[in-house]
């Protein structure tokens, strides 16, 4: 396929920028995620999560089933500010729903 | 905000799954992003083959009964509010985009169903193209005529079904495109193309979408031949996979399995993942036909009723065993099978891990 082909459309990232990271090393679309900002953008890797990962497989021969979706942070959609700072009673400010994500997920996958 | 069960995703296998602990007294919470109720059935004029006890007919018309049947018990929907994260003690943060709250409950569902895989070629982005679910929303539910004349990239019975309702609604389909060189359609939908003068190219791909702004031709490569086609509408129909990101959150185990879309999460026999009290039902925990979405609705709302001590009655006991008769019938072979394997090696899996505790 022509490399200049856009892959994802928020960050207007193409084939060749991905193929480019995946020959310095990257192995994983969080990889490729850190090195180009590919997935960063509105729809949060929602369209170009599995066109990157058939491009890690067509250019590494991984199989599918090691290549692990993308991790996803909280809010899962776009939210505005204005609505996680007026919550209701139960929660008390903005922090409470970042530092009580489950932070976990993240560090694990950030170790590998 | 509590609850007995808090169902994410109001389509069809949510709102199945809501009905049994609905009419058995459990108070019922489901979330939907979207203005109302029903999911992809809302745009679906397609008639639809459905589990015993429905008639065949429309998702548009499944849509509306499947919820009217909701009305009589305990039952909240909170449309236009959208999970966008959990609590370490395990409530669900949702927004109606105005304000964030939690929703604790015993036991949560999470039917998010399918979104579509995209196919990229050059000039994909332009305005023009788009997936072939999404030509089908701007028709039956925007009643917006998505293009004069389209290409259909990608072969299966969905796109098939869609095409023709471009076609009856006056979209002129030049071409479906395919790459490899057989097509797995039905039957009658290669009559209906054939009578409706569609062709089907193998082989074939597309090389470049042109135009200034916007879509006007495509360039295609058929067998090595280049073919240009005036069109300002491309249709990618490239299958579906399952929506994982409230999954992920919560920390269920992940697995792929390309006979059922691809990721998903692990499950046992009662569709609970590998995080207790939050289950899986319909295309997110496999990508299937409508029946089957249904029945592993179906299958789950019941089974979280037999774990109850309460509510596992001999009726309940019963609908179980019927349920899973029938889903065994309605799936095709693969997906059956790897839907089977899934159960079996995650419960393997998690004796395996109880045992050396």
């Amino acid at each position: 396929m022509d490399k200049s082909t856009i892959v994802c459309r928020c960050e207007e990232i193409n084939v060749d920028e991905i193929e480019t990271v995946i020959k310095m090393g990257a192995t994983t679309f969080d990889d490729i995620k850190r090195l180009t900002r590919c997935g960063m953008g509105p729809c949060q890797a929602k369209v170009c999560m599995n066109l990157v990962n058939r491009i890690i497989h067509d250019n590494t021969d991984k199989p599918f089933s090691d290549l692990t979706p993308a991790n996803m942070r909280m809010p899962l959609k776009l939210t505005r500010i204005s609505a996680l700072a007026s919550s209701d009673q139960t929660i008390t400010s903005v922090t409470s729903v970042f530092d009580e994500s489950l932070q976990e997920v993240g560090e694990t996958n950030r170790e590998e | 905000m509590e609850t007995d069960l808090l169902i994410i995703g109001g389509g069809p296998a949510g709102l199945s799954a809501a009905y049994e602990p609905a009419r058995h007294g459990l108070k019922v919470t489901i979330v939907d992003e979207s203005l109302r109720l029903g999911g992809q059935l809302n745009q679906q004029s397609q008639v639809l083959d459905l589990p015993s006890g429905f008639a065949k007919q429309t998702g548009m018309k499944l849509s509306q009964f499947l919820q009217d049947r909701l009305l009589n018990y305990d039952v909240d929907l909170l449309t236009k509010c959208t999970m966008i994260g959990t609590y370490k003690d395990g409530r669900i943060g949702v927004t109606d985009g105005n304000t964030t709250f939690s929703i604790r409950s015993q036991k949560t569902i999470i039917t998010t169903g399918a979104a579509e895989d995209s196919i990229s070629f050059p000039g994909w982005t332009l305005p023009g193209v788009m997936t072939i679910g999404a030509a089908q929303i701007l028709l039956n539910r925007e009643k917006v005529l998505p293009g004069k004349k389209a290409i259909v990239l990608g072969t299966n019975n969905l796109a098939f079904e869609i095409t023709k309702q471009l076609n009856e609604s006056g979209v002129e389909v030049i071409a479906i495109i395919e790459k490899e060189s057989t097509v797995d359609v039905d039957a009658d939908n290669i009559a209906y193309l054939k009578q409706a003068n569609i062709p089907i190219y193998v082989n074939t791909s597309i090389t470049r979408a042109r135009g200034p702004g916007e879509v006007e031709k495509v360039l295609i490569d058929n067998n090595g031949t280049e073919v240009a086609f005036d069109v300002d509408l491309v249709c990618i129909a490239g299958g579906l996979f399952p929506i994982l990101e409230p999954f992920q959150v919560l920390g269920c185990e992940l697995i792929y399995l390309s006979e059922l879309g691809g990721w998903l999460p692990k499950y046992d026999t009662n569709f609970e993942t590998s995080i207790p009290n939050t289950y899986v039902a319909g295309n997110a925990a496999g990508i299937t036909a409508m029946k089957a979405i249904m029945l592993t609705g179906d299958l789950v709302g019941i089974s979280i009723l037999d774990s109850l001590e309460n509510y596992n009655s001999d009726y309940v006991k019963k609908r179980k065993d019927s349920l899973w008769t029938e889903l065994a019938k309605a799936e095709q072979p693969e997906v059956w099978s790897a839907r089977l394997s899934l159960i079996k090696e995650f419960e393997l899996e998690r004796k395996y891990v109880t045992s050396n505790r």
